[in-house]
Parts: structure tokens; sequence; C-alpha cells
């Protein structure tokens, strides 16, 4: 099966252009938590800036609560605000 | 009555008997205001993304709160005055988890969908 081997939820930084559905959403997907940093990173890029939708594949309704996670989990300084 | 998650960033420097201590009485701040808590977690010394009030480590508590606005409004007040506390935030929650949060879990999420995903490709 090709489309498993192109699944972005088995890599960690690296998502492939062309994704297969949401990576937040159906039964197996991790709830959106602030706290859960190693989550929330997967969608930051090196410099800690949030990836845009198209890259991440992440559904609007799903992208929008991720948004609020990341922003929640930077005043905590769970998560930088940028690099510098 | 609403429940809410306070986590409060504590400095570095202080010993972990002081940090006990502190948990302890704002622990007391809420119940004297009527509010319940929880749950309590300390996160222990972490490395901080940026600095905060020249500090790059600091202690993290987690107070699972199930209390009144009032008695949260008060804590925070509280909190804001202390000099030991960094930084702190208090959000409103639809359910507080009985298990460990995401910082202190071993299986966390990313883990446990590896683990599905590999699972998957076996089936």
């Amino acid at each position: 099966m090709k489309a498993s081997t192109n699944d972005p939820r088995q890599k960690k930084v690296f998502f492939r252009r062309y994704t297969k559905g949401c990576p937040l959403s159906g039964s197996a997907a991790p709830e959106i938590d602030y706290k859960d940093i190693k989550l929330l990173s997967r969608f930051i890029s090196a410099r800690g800036r949030i990836l845009p939708r198209r890259i991440t594949g992440v559904c609007a309704s799903k992208h929008r609560k991720l948004v609020q996670a990341i922003k929640t989990a930077r005043v905590l300084a769970l998560l930088p605000f940028s690099d510098m | 009555m609403p429940l809410y998650e306070t986590i409060f960033i504590t400095r570095q420097e202080i010993s972990s008997h002081d940090l006990e201590k502190i948990t302890a009485n704002f622990s007391k701040t809420l119940v004297d205001n009527g509010g319940t808590i929880v749950k309590t977690e300390q996160w222990g010394l972490r490395d901080l993304a940026y600095p905060i009030k020249k500090s790059n480590r600091a202690y993290y508590t987690l107070l699972g709160i199930d209390s009144p606005y009032t008695a949260v409004k008060e804590l925070e007040r509280r909190l804001g005055l202390s000099e030991d506390i960094l930084r702190f935030m208090s959000v409103r929650v639809k359910k507080l988890s009985k298990n460990p949060s995401a910082p202190l879990a071993k299986n966390n999420s990313y883990n446990e969908e590896a683990a599905e995903a590999n699972q998957r490709q076996e089936d």
C-alpha cells in the first residue's frame, strides 16, 4: 500500500505536500491540547512559526483550534514566539 | 461550577519545599473562597521557550479547579502579587482529565499515534 507510506502522521517534522486527509480528524486522532507540546510542535516550523494548512493538511476547523492551542502554549513559554 | 486549569510558573531559585508551600498556599486561597482543587500537578523544572524576567528555567505547577469565577479571580490576583510567580494563566475547560497531562504522560499522543500507525500497517 503506497498510501500508508505517505501518511504524514508517521513523520515528525516533515510533511508531504499531497497528504491524505486531516491528521487531526478521525477516531485515532489525538486531542488538541495546549499542554501537548510534542503534538503542537509538529505543526510549527523550525523557527517557531505556525505552518499553513496547505502544508500540514489539517482541516479548517481543527486548524483554528490548533492555532489557539499554539498561541496559548506560547504565553506559557512552552513554545517559542520566534526562534530568536 | 465551571472547571478551570490554572498553570503558574515559579522562578527557579526557590527550593522544592518552598514550592510545595506556595502551591498549598494558593490552593488554600481557592478553597477559602468556595472552590475545590480537583488535581495538582508538578511538572518540575522546565526550560522556558524564551526568558521571562531573566529566567531561563522555571517550575511549572498545574491546578485543576472546580470553582466559581470569583475564587479564580482572587487566586489570580494573589498570583499577580507574588514575586516568586513569573507567569500564570487560567483556562476554562470543558472537562478535567484525571490522567496526568501531556508533559507528564509517558505515552503521550504522539507515541500512541505512532503505535497505532504501526498497528494499521501490520493489519
